[in-house]
Protein backbone atom coordinates (compact mmCIF):
# COMPACT_ATOMS: atom_id res chain seq x y z
CA UNK A 1 0.00 0.00 0.00
CA UNK A 2 2.89 2.23 0.41
CA UNK A 3 3.64 2.59 -3.07
CA UNK A 4 -0.10 4.27 -3.40
CA UNK A 5 -0.14 6.50 -1.15
CA UNK A 6 2.31 8.46 -2.69
CA UNK A 7 -0.20 9.10 -5.37
CA UNK A 8 -2.11 11.79 -2.96
CA UNK A 9 0.98 13.02 -1.43
CA UNK A 10 1.36 17.38 -1.44
CA UNK A 11 4.94 16.70 -3.38
CA UNK A 12 3.65 14.76 -6.11
CA UNK A 13 1.26 17.13 -7.03
CA UNK A 14 4.10 19.67 -6.35
CA UNK A 15 6.18 18.08 -9.44
CA UNK A 16 2.39 17.58 -11.52
CA UNK A 17 2.30 21.15 -10.84
CA UNK A 18 5.89 21.82 -12.41
CA UNK A 19 5.10 19.55 -15.46
CA UNK A 20 1.67 22.07 -15.87
CA UNK A 21 3.67 25.22 -15.30
CA UNK A 22 6.27 24.16 -18.03
CA UNK A 23 3.65 22.99 -20.43
CA UNK A 24 1.21 25.95 -20.17
CA UNK A 25 4.74 28.53 -20.89
CA UNK A 26 4.38 26.70 -24.52
CA UNK A 27 1.03 26.10 -24.67
CA UNK A 28 0.53 27.90 -28.15
CA UNK A 29 2.67 25.23 -30.03
CA UNK A 30 1.83 22.10 -27.50
CA UNK A 31 -1.54 22.93 -28.39
CA UNK A 32 -1.70 22.41 -32.08
CA UNK A 33 -0.37 18.03 -32.46
CA UNK A 34 -3.91 17.26 -29.87
CA UNK A 35 -5.93 19.27 -32.22
CA UNK A 36 -4.73 18.60 -35.76
CA UNK A 37 -3.64 14.52 -35.23
CA UNK A 38 -6.95 13.47 -34.53
CA UNK A 39 -9.04 16.30 -36.88
CA UNK A 40 -6.23 14.79 -39.96
CA UNK A 41 -7.05 10.82 -38.76
CA UNK A 42 -10.59 11.54 -38.77
CA UNK A 43 -10.39 13.46 -42.14
CA UNK A 44 -7.94 11.42 -43.62
CA UNK A 45 -9.24 8.11 -42.36
CA UNK A 46 -12.85 8.27 -41.57
CA UNK A 47 -14.26 10.57 -43.72
CA UNK A 48 -11.21 9.82 -46.65
CA UNK A 49 -11.09 6.32 -46.51
CA UNK A 50 -14.45 5.96 -45.28
CA UNK A 51 -16.13 7.39 -48.07
CA UNK A 52 -14.60 4.45 -50.40
CA UNK A 53 -15.95 1.86 -47.84
CA UNK A 54 -19.17 0.14 -47.53
CA UNK A 55 -20.67 0.41 -43.65
CA UNK A 56 -19.21 -1.62 -41.36
CA UNK A 57 -21.15 -4.61 -38.97
CA UNK A 58 -20.61 -4.03 -35.30
CA UNK A 59 -22.36 -5.28 -32.63
CA UNK A 60 -25.09 -6.06 -34.99
CA UNK A 61 -25.21 -2.85 -36.05
CA UNK A 62 -24.53 -1.49 -39.57
CA UNK A 63 -21.92 1.87 -39.05
CA UNK A 64 -19.77 4.21 -41.61
CA UNK A 65 -16.21 4.04 -40.60
CA UNK A 66 -16.12 7.49 -39.48
CA UNK A 67 -18.57 6.70 -36.73
CA UNK A 68 -16.95 3.62 -35.73
CA UNK A 69 -13.65 5.13 -35.62
CA UNK A 70 -14.23 8.15 -33.35
CA UNK A 71 -14.59 5.90 -30.34
CA UNK A 72 -11.28 4.41 -31.53
CA UNK A 73 -9.56 7.23 -31.76
CA UNK A 74 -10.47 8.51 -28.40
CA UNK A 75 -9.07 5.37 -26.37
CA UNK A 76 -5.76 5.48 -28.78
CA UNK A 77 -5.13 9.07 -27.93
CA UNK A 78 -4.93 8.22 -24.24
CA UNK A 79 -3.38 5.51 -24.57
CA UNK A 80 -0.43 6.95 -27.19
CA UNK A 81 -0.41 10.39 -24.83
CA UNK A 82 -0.05 8.67 -21.67
CA UNK A 83 2.65 6.13 -22.97
CA UNK A 84 4.71 9.17 -24.90
CA UNK A 85 4.56 11.20 -22.09
CA UNK A 86 5.76 8.47 -19.35
CA UNK A 87 8.28 7.06 -21.63
CA UNK A 88 10.14 9.91 -23.23
CA UNK A 89 9.26 12.57 -21.86
CA UNK A 90 10.25 11.20 -18.48
CA UNK A 91 13.30 9.55 -19.39
CA UNK A 92 14.22 13.21 -20.58
CA UNK A 93 13.60 14.49 -17.76
CA UNK A 94 15.68 11.86 -15.57
CA UNK A 95 18.52 11.10 -17.66
CA UNK A 96 19.49 14.29 -19.80
CA UNK A 97 17.54 17.17 -17.67
CA UNK A 98 18.45 15.25 -14.11
CA UNK A 99 15.37 17.13 -13.10
CA UNK A 100 14.03 14.44 -11.04
CA UNK A 101 17.72 14.76 -9.07
CA UNK A 102 16.91 18.14 -8.26
CA UNK A 103 14.01 17.68 -7.06
CA UNK A 104 14.92 14.80 -5.05
CA UNK A 105 17.27 17.17 -3.13
CA UNK A 106 13.94 18.61 -1.58
CA UNK A 107 11.47 17.48 0.42
CA UNK A 108 10.03 15.57 -2.78
CA UNK A 109 10.90 11.88 -2.81
CA UNK A 110 11.53 9.50 -5.61
CA UNK A 111 7.88 7.68 -5.01
CA UNK A 112 6.31 11.33 -5.36
CA UNK A 113 8.67 11.82 -8.51
CA UNK A 114 7.39 8.95 -9.87
CA UNK A 115 3.47 9.71 -9.40
CA UNK A 116 4.05 13.06 -10.53
CA UNK A 117 4.97 11.36 -14.01
CA UNK A 118 2.43 9.21 -13.67
CA UNK A 119 -0.08 11.75 -12.75
CA UNK A 120 1.18 14.19 -15.19
CA UNK A 121 0.77 11.72 -18.80
CA UNK A 122 -2.53 10.53 -17.37
CA UNK A 123 -3.82 14.48 -17.15
CA UNK A 124 -1.90 15.13 -20.38
CA UNK A 125 -3.72 12.25 -21.76
CA UNK A 126 -7.27 13.01 -20.57
CA UNK A 127 -6.52 16.35 -22.01
CA UNK A 128 -5.14 15.04 -24.98
CA UNK A 129 -8.65 13.24 -25.12
CA UNK A 130 -10.38 16.36 -24.19
CA UNK A 131 -9.53 17.64 -27.18
CA UNK A 132 -10.27 15.52 -29.47
CA UNK A 133 -13.49 15.09 -27.96
CA UNK A 134 -13.96 19.04 -29.10
CA UNK A 135 -12.74 17.78 -32.67
CA UNK A 136 -15.52 15.01 -32.30
CA UNK A 137 -18.21 17.90 -31.53
CA UNK A 138 -16.95 19.73 -34.89
CA UNK A 139 -17.85 17.05 -37.28
CA UNK A 140 -21.13 16.74 -35.36
CA UNK A 141 -21.84 20.27 -35.59
CA UNK A 142 -21.01 19.53 -39.49
CA UNK A 143 -23.55 16.79 -39.34
CA UNK A 144 -20.94 14.23 -40.25
CA UNK A 145 -20.97 12.00 -36.78
CA UNK A 146 -23.66 11.70 -34.65
CA UNK A 147 -22.61 10.25 -31.37
CA UNK A 148 -24.20 10.14 -27.92
CA UNK A 149 -22.77 13.24 -26.82
CA UNK A 150 -22.82 13.10 -23.50
CA UNK A 151 -21.30 9.99 -22.97
CA UNK A 152 -18.00 12.04 -24.15
CA UNK A 153 -18.23 13.80 -20.37
CA UNK A 154 -18.75 9.92 -18.60
CA UNK A 155 -15.69 8.65 -20.44
CA UNK A 156 -13.11 11.21 -18.98
CA UNK A 157 -12.73 10.07 -15.84
CA UNK A 158 -12.17 6.16 -17.43
CA UNK A 159 -10.04 7.66 -19.83
CA UNK A 160 -8.02 8.95 -16.76
CA UNK A 161 -7.62 5.74 -15.19
CA UNK A 162 -6.69 3.64 -18.31
CA UNK A 163 -3.83 6.64 -18.96
CA UNK A 164 -2.36 6.14 -15.46
CA UNK A 165 -2.36 2.33 -16.39
CA UNK A 166 -0.83 2.74 -19.48
CA UNK A 167 1.95 5.33 -17.54
CA UNK A 168 2.90 2.72 -15.41
CA UNK A 169 4.15 0.71 -18.38
CA UNK A 170 5.87 3.71 -19.99
CA UNK A 171 7.84 4.14 -16.54
CA UNK A 172 8.91 0.52 -16.69
CA UNK A 173 10.24 1.36 -20.35
CA UNK A 174 11.82 4.53 -18.25
CA UNK A 175 13.52 2.45 -15.71
CA UNK A 176 14.75 -0.52 -17.29
CA UNK A 177 16.03 0.97 -21.43
CA UNK A 178 19.53 1.06 -21.40
CA UNK A 179 20.01 4.30 -23.68
CA UNK A 180 17.81 6.96 -25.93
CA UNK A 181 19.09 4.69 -28.77
CA UNK A 182 16.52 1.77 -27.60
CA UNK A 183 13.84 4.19 -27.53
CA UNK A 184 12.26 2.55 -30.64
CA UNK A 185 11.70 -1.10 -28.53
CA UNK A 186 8.83 -0.29 -26.54
CA UNK A 187 7.35 1.17 -29.87
CA UNK A 188 7.63 -2.14 -31.21
CA UNK A 189 6.81 -4.37 -28.36
CA UNK A 190 3.89 -2.59 -26.52
CA UNK A 191 2.31 0.12 -28.59
CA UNK A 192 2.37 -2.02 -32.06
CA UNK A 193 1.05 -4.88 -30.67
CA UNK A 194 -1.33 -3.22 -28.20
CA UNK A 195 -2.82 -0.76 -30.81
CA UNK A 196 -3.40 -3.86 -33.50
CA UNK A 197 -5.27 -6.07 -30.96
CA UNK A 198 -7.03 -3.47 -30.05
CA UNK A 199 -9.88 -2.73 -32.26
CA UNK A 200 -9.42 0.97 -32.39
CA UNK A 201 -8.89 1.15 -35.53
CA UNK A 202 -10.82 -1.80 -37.23
CA UNK A 203 -12.78 -4.29 -36.55
CA UNK A 204 -10.28 -7.37 -34.98
CA UNK A 205 -10.48 -10.22 -37.48
CA UNK A 206 -11.93 -12.85 -35.64
CA UNK A 207 -9.32 -15.90 -34.72
CA UNK A 208 -9.45 -17.38 -31.24
CA UNK A 209 -5.98 -16.46 -30.20
CA UNK A 210 -6.30 -12.77 -31.46
CA UNK A 211 -9.69 -13.13 -29.41
CA UNK A 212 -8.24 -14.27 -26.52
CA UNK A 213 -5.58 -11.39 -26.34
CA UNK A 214 -8.07 -8.68 -26.99
CA UNK A 215 -9.67 -9.73 -24.15
CA UNK A 216 -6.61 -9.64 -21.75
CA UNK A 217 -5.83 -6.02 -23.75
CA UNK A 218 -7.56 -2.71 -21.70
CA UNK A 219 -7.29 -1.21 -24.72
CA UNK A 220 -9.44 -3.45 -26.52
CA UNK A 221 -12.06 -2.84 -24.02
CA UNK A 222 -11.91 0.82 -23.60
CA UNK A 223 -12.40 1.38 -27.58
CA UNK A 224 -15.40 -1.41 -27.66
CA UNK A 225 -16.48 0.40 -24.20
CA UNK A 226 -16.83 3.81 -25.65
CA UNK A 227 -18.30 2.71 -28.49
CA UNK A 228 -20.89 0.89 -27.01
CA UNK A 229 -21.40 4.48 -24.63
CA UNK A 230 -20.70 7.04 -27.31
CA UNK A 231 -22.65 4.97 -30.47
CA UNK A 232 -25.25 2.92 -28.65
CA UNK A 233 -25.40 5.14 -25.68
CA UNK A 234 -25.21 2.61 -22.92
CA UNK A 235 -22.67 1.28 -20.20
CA UNK A 236 -21.30 -2.33 -20.81
CA UNK A 237 -19.14 -4.65 -19.46
CA UNK A 238 -16.59 -3.37 -21.67
CA UNK A 239 -16.04 -0.08 -19.47
CA UNK A 240 -15.61 -2.38 -16.10
CA UNK A 241 -13.26 -4.82 -17.53
CA UNK A 242 -10.96 -2.00 -18.81
CA UNK A 243 -11.09 -0.34 -15.56
CA UNK A 244 -10.68 -3.17 -13.59
CA UNK A 245 -7.71 -4.08 -16.31
CA UNK A 246 -6.30 -0.64 -15.83
CA UNK A 247 -6.59 -0.49 -11.35
CA UNK A 248 -4.63 -4.18 -12.09
CA UNK A 249 -1.61 -3.16 -14.31
CA UNK A 250 -1.25 -0.58 -11.57
CA UNK A 251 -1.68 -2.68 -8.33
CA UNK A 252 1.44 -4.83 -10.21
CA UNK A 253 3.03 -2.18 -12.44
CA UNK A 254 3.56 0.83 -9.68
CA UNK A 255 5.75 -1.41 -7.04
CA UNK A 256 7.93 -2.68 -9.88
CA UNK A 257 8.24 0.62 -11.51
CA UNK A 258 9.35 2.76 -8.21
CA UNK A 259 11.84 -0.82 -7.52
CA UNK A 260 13.38 -0.38 -10.90
CA UNK A 261 13.34 3.20 -10.88
CA UNK A 262 15.45 3.49 -7.37
CA UNK A 263 17.68 1.33 -8.15
CA UNK A 264 18.47 3.29 -11.89
CA UNK A 265 18.25 6.96 -9.92
CA UNK A 266 20.13 5.64 -7.05
CA UNK A 267 22.07 2.71 -7.92
CA UNK A 268 20.32 0.83 -5.60
CA UNK A 269 16.76 -0.95 -5.09
CA UNK A 270 15.70 -0.62 -1.26
CA UNK B 1 7.79 17.96 16.19
CA UNK B 2 11.26 17.43 18.33
CA UNK B 3 14.01 19.78 17.22
CA UNK B 4 17.65 21.20 18.19
CA UNK B 5 18.04 23.96 19.21
CA UNK B 6 20.93 24.38 21.54
CA UNK B 7 24.01 25.12 19.77
CA UNK B 8 25.81 22.87 21.39
CA UNK B 9 24.07 20.04 20.16
CA UNK B 10 25.42 18.76 16.43
CA UNK B 11 22.81 19.41 13.93
CA UNK B 12 23.75 16.40 11.91
CA UNK B 13 24.25 13.21 13.59
CA UNK B 14 24.81 9.82 11.69
CA UNK B 15 25.72 6.83 13.38
CA UNK B 16 26.86 3.58 12.44
CA UNK B 17 26.09 3.85 8.73
CA UNK B 18 26.42 0.83 6.37
CA UNK B 19 25.94 0.32 2.70
CA UNK B 20 26.81 -2.68 0.83
CA UNK B 21 25.69 -2.90 -2.98
CA UNK B 22 25.55 -6.55 -3.82
CA UNK B 23 28.77 -8.08 -1.99
CA UNK B 24 30.43 -5.35 -1.50
CA UNK B 25 30.45 -3.33 1.96
CA UNK B 26 30.53 0.08 0.18
CA UNK B 27 30.60 2.47 3.68
CA UNK B 28 31.09 0.09 6.71
CA UNK B 29 30.14 1.99 10.83
CA UNK B 30 30.71 5.37 9.66
CA UNK B 31 30.05 7.80 12.72
CA UNK B 32 29.63 11.57 11.56
CA UNK B 33 28.54 14.70 13.25
CA UNK B 34 28.11 18.51 12.25
CA UNK B 35 27.72 21.19 14.74
CA UNK B 36 25.86 24.72 13.98
CA UNK B 37 28.57 27.00 12.15
CA UNK B 38 30.89 24.29 11.70
CA UNK B 39 32.21 22.85 8.46
CA UNK B 40 33.03 19.04 7.99
CA UNK B 41 35.04 18.18 5.51
CA UNK B 42 34.46 14.63 4.52
CA UNK B 43 37.73 13.27 2.91
CA UNK B 44 38.79 10.48 0.87
CA UNK B 45 40.60 8.94 -2.37
CA UNK B 46 37.98 7.27 -5.18
CA UNK B 47 36.39 4.63 -3.44
CA UNK B 48 36.61 5.47 -0.22
CA UNK B 49 32.83 5.27 0.57
CA UNK B 50 32.12 9.43 0.88
CA UNK B 51 29.63 9.68 -1.49
CA UNK B 52 27.53 6.79 -0.14
CA UNK B 53 27.97 8.11 2.97
CA UNK B 54 26.95 11.34 2.18
CA UNK B 55 23.81 9.91 0.18
CA UNK B 56 22.59 8.20 3.07
CA UNK B 57 23.22 11.47 5.24
CA UNK B 58 21.28 13.65 2.79
CA UNK B 59 18.47 10.58 2.16
CA UNK B 60 18.95 9.26 -1.31
CA UNK B 61 20.28 5.89 -0.11
CA UNK B 62 18.50 4.36 2.85
CA UNK B 63 21.29 2.98 4.83
CA UNK B 64 21.53 -1.10 5.41
CA UNK B 65 21.97 -0.41 9.38
CA UNK B 66 22.70 2.72 11.23
CA UNK B 67 20.98 6.09 11.53
CA UNK B 68 20.72 9.85 10.53
CA UNK B 69 19.20 12.70 12.24
CA UNK B 70 18.73 16.39 10.90
CA UNK B 71 18.50 19.02 13.50
CA UNK B 72 16.85 16.37 15.72
CA UNK B 73 14.57 14.61 12.79
CA UNK B 74 15.34 10.87 12.36
CA UNK B 75 15.76 10.82 8.28
CA UNK B 76 13.59 7.34 8.33
CA UNK B 77 11.19 8.05 10.78
CA UNK B 78 10.37 12.19 9.47
CA UNK B 79 11.53 11.98 6.55
CA UNK B 80 9.64 15.36 5.83
CA UNK B 81 10.58 16.94 8.57
CA UNK B 82 14.11 15.95 8.02
CA UNK B 83 14.57 17.14 4.76
CA UNK B 84 12.84 20.19 5.67
CA UNK B 85 15.95 20.67 7.61
CA UNK B 86 18.93 19.76 5.06
CA UNK B 87 19.74 21.29 1.71
CA UNK B 88 22.16 19.41 -1.11
CA UNK B 89 24.16 21.03 -3.91
CA UNK B 90 24.89 17.81 -5.75
CA UNK B 91 28.32 17.43 -8.06
CA UNK B 92 26.54 18.02 -11.03
CA UNK B 93 24.62 20.61 -11.97
CA UNK B 94 20.63 19.65 -11.65
CA UNK B 95 18.86 22.67 -11.65
CA UNK B 96 15.50 22.77 -13.93
CA UNK B 97 16.67 23.81 -17.27
CA UNK B 98 13.29 24.90 -18.52
CA UNK B 99 13.35 27.81 -15.69
CA UNK B 100 14.92 30.91 -15.74
CA UNK B 101 17.63 31.12 -12.76
CA UNK B 102 14.97 33.23 -10.49
CA UNK B 103 12.02 30.42 -12.27
CA UNK B 104 14.27 27.18 -10.86
CA UNK B 105 14.71 29.67 -7.34
CA UNK B 106 10.59 30.12 -7.10
CA UNK B 107 10.18 26.33 -8.26
CA UNK B 108 12.19 24.98 -6.10
CA UNK B 109 10.26 26.91 -3.04
CA UNK B 110 7.30 24.69 -4.35
CA UNK B 111 9.57 21.25 -2.97
CA UNK B 112 8.34 22.55 0.05
CA UNK B 113 6.17 22.36 3.19
CA UNK B 114 5.08 24.33 5.14
CA UNK B 115 5.58 26.83 2.51
CA UNK B 116 8.49 29.21 2.47
CA UNK B 117 7.37 32.47 4.17
CA UNK B 118 8.19 35.43 1.84
CA UNK B 119 9.75 33.38 -0.86
CA UNK B 120 9.71 36.22 -3.32
CA UNK B 121 11.54 38.44 -0.84
CA UNK B 122 14.36 35.35 -0.07
CA UNK B 123 14.65 35.18 -3.76
CA UNK B 124 15.91 38.43 -4.19
CA UNK B 125 17.97 38.02 -1.29
CA UNK B 126 19.58 35.17 -2.30
CA UNK B 127 20.25 36.79 -5.91
CA UNK B 128 21.69 39.94 -4.31
CA UNK B 129 23.89 37.57 -1.88
CA UNK B 130 25.20 35.12 -4.90
CA UNK B 131 25.66 37.57 -7.66
CA UNK B 132 23.03 36.99 -9.35
CA UNK B 133 20.72 39.49 -9.88
CA UNK B 134 21.61 40.63 -13.21
CA UNK B 135 21.00 36.91 -14.25
CA UNK B 136 17.92 36.26 -13.03
CA UNK B 137 16.06 35.83 -16.51
CA UNK B 138 19.08 34.37 -17.84
CA UNK B 139 18.27 30.55 -18.04
CA UNK B 140 20.80 28.08 -16.14
CA UNK B 141 22.43 27.27 -19.30
CA UNK B 142 23.76 30.36 -20.52
CA UNK B 143 25.77 30.61 -17.18
CA UNK B 144 28.98 30.06 -16.88
CA UNK B 145 30.38 27.20 -14.68
CA UNK B 146 30.85 29.68 -11.51
CA UNK B 147 27.92 31.26 -11.35
CA UNK B 148 25.80 28.06 -12.44
CA UNK B 149 27.59 26.60 -9.09
CA UNK B 150 26.26 29.37 -7.10
CA UNK B 151 22.38 28.96 -8.61
CA UNK B 152 22.96 25.26 -7.10
CA UNK B 153 24.16 26.62 -3.50
CA UNK B 154 21.47 29.44 -3.26
CA UNK B 155 19.07 26.72 -4.69
CA UNK B 156 20.34 24.51 -1.93
CA UNK B 157 20.02 26.74 1.13
CA UNK B 158 16.76 28.91 -0.44
CA UNK B 159 14.88 27.27 2.70
CA UNK B 160 16.65 28.46 5.27
CA UNK B 161 18.37 24.88 6.62
CA UNK B 162 20.12 23.88 9.58
CA UNK B 163 22.74 21.48 7.64
CA UNK B 164 24.11 21.47 4.27
CA UNK B 165 25.69 19.36 1.98
CA UNK B 166 27.72 20.36 -0.48
CA UNK B 167 29.04 17.63 -2.90
CA UNK B 168 32.24 18.74 -4.57
CA UNK B 169 31.27 22.33 -5.52
CA UNK B 170 33.86 23.70 -6.82
CA UNK B 171 35.11 21.18 -9.44
CA UNK B 172 35.78 22.34 -13.00
CA UNK B 173 35.71 25.70 -11.78
CA UNK B 174 38.43 28.44 -12.31
CA UNK B 175 40.46 29.67 -9.22
CA UNK B 176 38.18 32.96 -9.11
CA UNK B 177 35.16 31.17 -9.40
CA UNK B 178 36.01 28.91 -6.45
CA UNK B 179 37.58 32.07 -4.13
CA UNK B 180 33.52 32.95 -4.73
CA UNK B 181 32.16 29.82 -3.56
CA UNK B 182 34.83 29.32 -0.79
CA UNK B 183 33.52 32.97 0.55
CA UNK B 184 29.65 31.84 -0.19
CA UNK B 185 30.72 28.70 1.78
CA UNK B 186 32.31 31.02 4.30
CA UNK B 187 29.01 33.03 4.88
CA UNK B 188 27.14 30.00 5.48
CA UNK B 189 29.23 29.02 7.96
CA UNK B 190 28.71 32.73 9.63
CA UNK B 191 25.32 32.02 9.58
CA UNK B 192 25.25 29.32 11.76
CA UNK B 193 24.52 26.32 9.57
CA UNK B 194 26.05 23.06 9.38
CA UNK B 195 28.17 22.39 6.15
CA UNK B 196 29.18 18.77 5.26
CA UNK B 197 31.87 19.37 2.24
CA UNK B 198 33.44 17.00 0.14
CA UNK B 199 36.39 17.68 -2.44
CA UNK B 200 39.13 16.86 -4.27
CA UNK B 201 40.81 19.58 -3.83
CA UNK B 202 43.26 19.81 -0.47
CA UNK B 203 43.71 23.43 -0.44
CA UNK B 204 40.06 23.78 -0.37
CA UNK B 205 39.52 21.60 2.12
CA UNK B 206 42.64 22.90 4.53
CA UNK B 207 40.88 26.54 3.76
CA UNK B 208 37.37 25.61 4.15
CA UNK B 209 36.92 23.00 7.05
CA UNK B 210 36.71 23.20 10.79
CA UNK B 211 37.68 19.44 11.02
CA UNK B 212 38.19 16.66 8.43
CA UNK B 213 36.82 13.28 8.22
CA UNK B 214 38.99 10.58 6.66
CA UNK B 215 37.09 7.32 4.93
CA UNK B 216 39.30 4.94 3.55
CA UNK B 217 37.79 1.61 2.58
CA UNK B 218 34.44 2.31 4.06
CA UNK B 219 35.91 3.21 7.38
CA UNK B 220 36.63 6.25 9.47
CA UNK B 221 40.29 6.59 9.03
CA UNK B 222 40.81 9.57 10.80
CA UNK B 223 39.26 12.59 12.14
CA UNK B 224 39.97 15.97 13.95
CA UNK B 225 41.45 19.04 12.74
CA UNK B 226 43.23 19.28 10.20
CA UNK B 227 46.80 18.99 11.61
CA UNK B 228 46.12 16.26 13.49
CA UNK B 229 44.58 13.76 10.68
CA UNK B 230 47.91 14.77 9.08
CA UNK B 231 49.95 14.33 12.13
CA UNK B 232 48.15 10.53 12.76
CA UNK B 233 48.30 9.58 9.18
CA UNK B 234 51.48 11.39 7.18
CA UNK B 235 53.37 12.76 9.89
CA UNK B 236 55.32 16.14 10.93
CA UNK B 237 57.20 16.65 8.70
CA UNK B 238 58.03 15.40 4.84
CA UNK B 239 61.34 14.62 3.62
CA UNK B 240 61.59 15.16 0.11
CA UNK B 241 64.80 14.31 -2.10
CA UNK B 242 65.24 13.56 -5.85
CA UNK B 243 65.18 9.36 -6.11
CA UNK B 244 69.07 9.43 -7.86
CA UNK B 245 70.19 11.45 -5.56
CA UNK B 246 73.91 10.93 -5.21
CA UNK B 247 73.77 8.76 -1.52
CA UNK B 248 70.42 7.99 -1.26
CA UNK B 249 71.36 4.70 -2.14
CA UNK B 250 70.64 3.55 1.15
CA UNK B 251 67.12 4.96 1.92
CA UNK B 252 65.03 2.16 0.37
CA UNK B 253 66.84 -0.20 2.84
CA UNK B 254 66.72 2.53 5.84
CA UNK B 255 62.94 2.90 5.64
CA UNK B 256 62.24 -0.90 5.15
CA UNK B 257 64.30 -1.59 8.31
CA UNK B 258 62.15 1.11 10.21
CA UNK B 259 58.26 0.10 8.70
CA UNK B 260 58.19 3.12 6.53
CA UNK B 261 57.48 3.64 2.83
CA UNK B 262 57.54 6.67 0.85
CA UNK B 263 55.58 7.64 -2.00
CA UNK B 264 57.22 8.76 -5.34
CA UNK B 265 56.05 11.62 -7.24
CA UNK B 266 57.75 12.60 -10.57
CA UNK B 267 61.31 11.01 -9.29
CA UNK B 268 61.12 13.05 -5.71
CA UNK B 269 60.49 10.30 -2.65
CA UNK B 270 58.23 12.34 -0.42
CA UNK B 271 59.25 10.57 2.70
CA UNK B 272 56.71 10.95 5.82
CA UNK B 273 58.78 10.89 9.29
CA UNK B 274 58.10 12.24 13.08
CA UNK B 275 60.78 14.48 14.73
CA UNK B 276 62.57 11.24 16.20
CA UNK B 277 62.60 9.64 12.40
CA UNK B 278 63.64 12.87 11.21
CA UNK B 279 66.99 13.49 13.29
CA UNK B 280 67.51 9.61 12.90
CA UNK B 281 67.54 10.41 8.79
CA UNK B 282 69.78 13.38 9.45
CA UNK B 283 72.38 11.94 11.64
CA UNK B 284 72.46 8.32 9.03
CA UNK B 285 72.45 10.52 5.95
CA UNK B 286 74.13 12.96 7.10
CA UNK B 287 76.24 14.17 3.35
CA UNK B 288 72.77 14.10 1.86
CA UNK B 289 70.79 17.34 0.48
CA UNK B 290 67.34 17.31 0.95
CA UNK B 291 64.00 19.45 1.67
CA UNK B 292 61.86 19.02 4.72
CA UNK B 293 58.51 20.55 4.35
CA UNK B 294 55.16 20.27 6.79
CA UNK B 295 52.94 17.39 5.39
CA UNK B 296 49.52 18.51 2.84
CA UNK B 297 46.50 16.82 2.60
CA UNK B 298 47.97 15.91 -0.55
CA UNK B 299 50.41 13.55 1.42
CA UNK B 300 47.30 12.69 3.03
CA UNK B 301 46.49 11.16 0.18
CA UNK B 302 49.65 10.00 -1.10
CA UNK B 303 49.71 7.97 1.65
CA UNK B 304 46.30 6.15 2.34
CA UNK B 305 46.97 5.12 -1.59
CA UNK B 306 50.24 3.47 -0.69
CA UNK B 307 48.57 2.13 2.62
CA UNK B 308 45.47 0.66 -0.18
CA UNK B 309 48.47 -0.67 -2.14
CA UNK B 310 49.82 -2.66 0.70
Amino acid sequence: MSAFLPAFAWQSFAVLGRHWRVHLRKWHTALLPPLMEPLIMLLAFGVGLGSHMSTLAWNGQSLDYLTYLAPGILAYTAFMTSFFQSLFSAYVRMHFQKSWEGQLTTQVRLEHVVWGEALWAASMATAYAGMVCLVLAGFGISGSLQLHWFGLLLSLPLLFLAALAFSSIGLLFTATLPSMDHMGLPFFLVIMPVGFASSTYFPLPSLPVLDQVAMLNPLNHLAEGLRDLLIMGHLSWHLAAAAGLSVLMLAVLIPIDLRLLRKRVFGDSR
Amino acid sequence: MEAVDSIQEPLLVAHGLVKSFGEKRVVDGVDLTCAPGEVLGLLGPNGAGKTTALRMCYGFLRPDAGSVRIAGHDLTAAPDAARRALGVCTQDDTFDADFSVRGNLEQTGRYYRPRLPQLSQRIDELLEQFGLKEYEHHMPEMLSGGYRRRLMIARAVLHRPRVVFLDEPTTGLDPQARVAVWELVASLRAQGMAVVLTTHYMDEAERLSDRLLVLQGGKVRASGQSVHVLGDIVGEHIVVLPVNAPGAEGVPAWLTSRGLTASTVLGFWHVPLDARGLASFASDFPVLRYEVRIPTLDDLFMALAEEKKQ
